[in-house]
């Protein structure tokens, strides 16, 4: 370790003890060798290309001389003077502060019927984790028709309830919804299989000790259940949350390529692919919304992480 | 003295071989598409019978996906530098990137070039060069539903007439069930395209000075797409699943999906008709769609070049251009095509090519500005306000022009 000592001279390095010994040294390139492939790669793709969008941010892309001409701040005065930045901002808050929070919500109550111990749990389980592992693009597909105005079941079934046919993917109002709906089944079972899996590793003997001193069930629930499963749900929602901000594919295909009627399911990564991508080039902008993009994400990260930690217990 | 003659003759027999090596030397070039596994093995035939006529050159096709997947490849190995000898592009991917291409037409001959579609030559000359030529071209055309509709619409009037009286609540549960016609505005924008050109109007000016898409024309032609948004199914979905299931009972799409539409006609249980889009107040001319072909210029040698130029040149062929349109449901793009004997007895044996090569030679093209993609999103935008009566059409066309205004310096 360097340490900085401020007795003396302000900024004096002290060599580390093991920084003498040849062995530290042979350990340590040891370790750096072994993780030298994955770094190598994520260098190439992660790293790279996540510091190479910042600068692009400031550039007027061009495909024949890349990265084009340098405009500073042209590209954020662009895109927080377009319209459809903020629509799509709103649009994915709106998305994120419903889908998060509910799909969370009916996980915990579907990881708690499979944690009841149902006859069929591993048949519950694997049907409910069907829905996460099939591939998205078939999953919107099937959405698709099942939101058809005329002939989706989703509407023959409200119908039963006496709604009258919603056109879920042709009205602006339905729009947005149609995906958080079609997200959340998507999710719930696999958010439940991995609070279950918290679940069924709590140990019994908290819930012996609680019935011993005669908690009720909503108080076993609360003090320990809730407590000990917060590794859990913080996972979850956390993933959730930076996925949630993410949403693009479920709308590029229930939308057959459009951002809904009126663009009124478009995202934020919606707005940055057809900025960067969809007929017209500009990556300069697309770079600026996804510095944006991350900001958010990286802001609400940080938030949750300082909430978290004070309410996360570990067993 | 011996030696030196020796030198000599040795220089020669080396440039010699080296001649001889030059003209043989195997050339091998890629060829980057976007034709589905449908369209492959007929690309394949047509690049087969190519390596035949010229032993020396191999031709790799490489399927890049769809056209956006296309599109982003060819703009990531511009960038790159790391280019495909020949691919396929869309007008308005070519130019930001024409500087790299190598222009196919100087290396034709004036026949050839005089040859192709008139519509399709605007379309393909850069800075007043033909870089590209066109390959897989497809035309919008009307289709119908032949037991609903026993004679198809001629004009915007008896569109507008026939897509009311077909608008109907079949089952009478309150809601309509069955539209006259179906637009996917923000999908589709060539939809109002061709209504604005068949008003007369224009989105820009001749030398695209000013934006004349919101002028008496434009409104017309918006005035006019609104008044059938009453009877239409608007969606963002291809119209051939409203078509198959039952919809809607007409529509304008592209030549391109005739395969698609017929499919989900066949599936419903009707029978299909094509004929050319209803006559508007000016002219009954509809807009042409498809990729065409360039060849690049970077980091590729000279002999590819040429092999690309050859490849180009001989898909133009009428023998070449006749096949890839029968087999692929396209329409040829050179004039002498549609006067051979095998594209007139093609079209004999099948009625819906009547209309779509009718349609095709009074075609009109995308315009070719630089910021063409921005100013279609555009038009998309304000053509979908206007179907959804979220905007007035004169709002809708204002807002639009305004747009466009600033796109234009």
């Amino acid at each position: 370790m360097i340490e900085v000592r401020s007795s003396r001279s302000r900024f004096r390095f002290v060599i580390p003890e093991e920084w003498k010994r040849a062995s530290y040294w042979r350990e340590t390139g040891a370790a750096y060798l072994y993780l030298l492939p994955a770094l190598v790669i994520l260098s190439v793709f992660v790293f790279y290309p996540f510091f190479s969008a910042f600068r692009l941010s400031a550039f007027k892309w061009n495909v024949v001389r890349p990265p084009g001409t340098f405009i500073g701040w042209g590209n954020y005065n662009y895109i927080f003077h377009d319209k459809y930045f903020w629509r799509a901002l709103w649009h994915t808050f709106y998305y994120v502060g419903i889908n998060v929070p509910v799909t969370l919500f009916l996980a915990l109550l579907v990881a708690n019927l499979l944690n009841k111990g149902l006859r069929f749990l591993t048949f519950a389980r694997t049907s409910y984790f069907l829905a996460y592992i099939t591939p998205l693009v078939a999953v919107s597909m099937v959405w698709r028709w099942l939101y058809n105005w005329q002939y989706g079941l989703l509407n023959y079934f409200l119908g039963f309830f006496g709604i009258d046919l919603i056109n879920w993917l042709g009205d602006k109002r339905f729009a947005l919804p149609a995906v958080i709906i079609m997200s959340i089944w998507r999710y719930v079972g696999y958010e439940a299989i991995i609070l279950l899996a918290g679940l069924q590793s709590i140990d019994k003997m908290y819930y012996e000790a609680a019935r011993i001193d005669g908690a009720s069930g909503l108080q076993v629930w609360r003090k320990v259940t809730v407590p000990l499963l917060t590794p859990q749900i913080f996972f979850v929602f956390v993933i959730s949350l930076i996925g949630s901000f993410k949403v693009f594919t479920e709308i590029y295909v229930l939308f057959s390529g459009t951002p809904g009627p009126l663009k009124s399911a478009e995202t934020l990564v919606f707005y940055i692919m057809r900025q960067g991508f969809f007929g017209t080039n500009h990556l300069g902008r697309a770079a600026a919304a996804s510095v944006v993009l991350f900001g958010i994400i990286f802001i609400f990260t940080l938030f949750q992480l300082q909430i978290t930690q004070k309410r996360v217990h570990y067993q | 003295m011996k030696s030196w003659k020796i030198g000599v003759l040795g220089l020669v027999v080396v440039l010699l071989f080296g001649l001889l090596a030059v003209a043989d030397d195997p050339v091998t070039i890629t060829f980057w598409h976007a034709m589905s596994s449908r369209h492959q093995p007929n690309l394949q035939k047509l690049i087969d019978d190519f390596m035949v006529e010229y032993p020396n050159i191999t031709v790799e096709a490489i399927y890049q996906g769809g056209y956006g997947d296309l599109q982003q490849k060819i703009n990531a190995a511009v960038v790159a530098g790391n280019v495909p000898a020949i691919a396929q592009v869309y007008e308005n991917w070519v130019t930001p990137i024409v500087e790299v291409l190598y222009p196919i037409g100087p290396a034709m001959t004036d026949e050839e070039k005089a040859d192709i579609i008139d519509g399709l030559v605007g379309s393909n000359t850069y800075n007043g060069i033909l870089y590209t030529v066109p390959f897989n071209k497809s035309i919008m055309v009307f289709y119908y539903r032949k037991d609903l509709v026993p004679t198809p619409p001629v004009t915007w009037e008896e569109y507008l007439q026939m897509a009311k009286d077909l608008t109907a609540d079949t089952n009478d549960d309150g809601t309509i069930d069955q539209f006259g016609t179906g637009f996917r505005p923000a999908a589709n924008p060539e939809q109002f395209l061709n209504f604005l050109d068949e008003a007369g109007g224009s989105i820009l000016n001749e030398d695209w000075t000013e934006v004349t898409i919101n002028n008496e024309a434009g409104l017309q032609a918006m005035e006019y797409a609104v008044s059938l948004a009453p009877y239409s199914l608007v969606t963002s979905s291809y119209m051939s699943d409203a078509f198959q299931a039952n919809q809607v009972c007409m529509f304008i799409d592209t030549s391109a999906g005739y395969y698609y539409n017929n499919q989900a006609a066949e599936t419903a249980g009707f029978e299909m008709g094509v004929v050319r889009v209803p006559m508007g107040p000016v002219n009954q001319r509809s807009m042409i769609q498809g990729t065409n072909l360039a060849v690049f210029d970077i980091n590729q040698t000279q002999a590819q070049k040429d092999a690309a130029v050859l490849l180009a040149r001989f898909l133009l062929r009428a023998e070449n251009t006749v096949f890839w349109a029968e087999k692929g449901g396209y329409q040829p793009v050179t004039k002498s095509a549609y006067v051979t004997e095998e594209w007139e007895s093609w079209v004999a044996t099948h009625e819906y090519q009547q209309a779509m090569s009718a349609q095709m030679l009074d075609g009109f093209a995308q315009i070719l500005h630089p910021n063409y993609g921005d100013i279609r999103y555009v038009i998309a935008t304000m053509f979908e306000e206007a179907m959804l009566g979220e905007a007035t059409p004169k709002e809708a066309l204002d807002n639009g022009a305004a747009e466009i205004e600033a796109l234009l310096e």
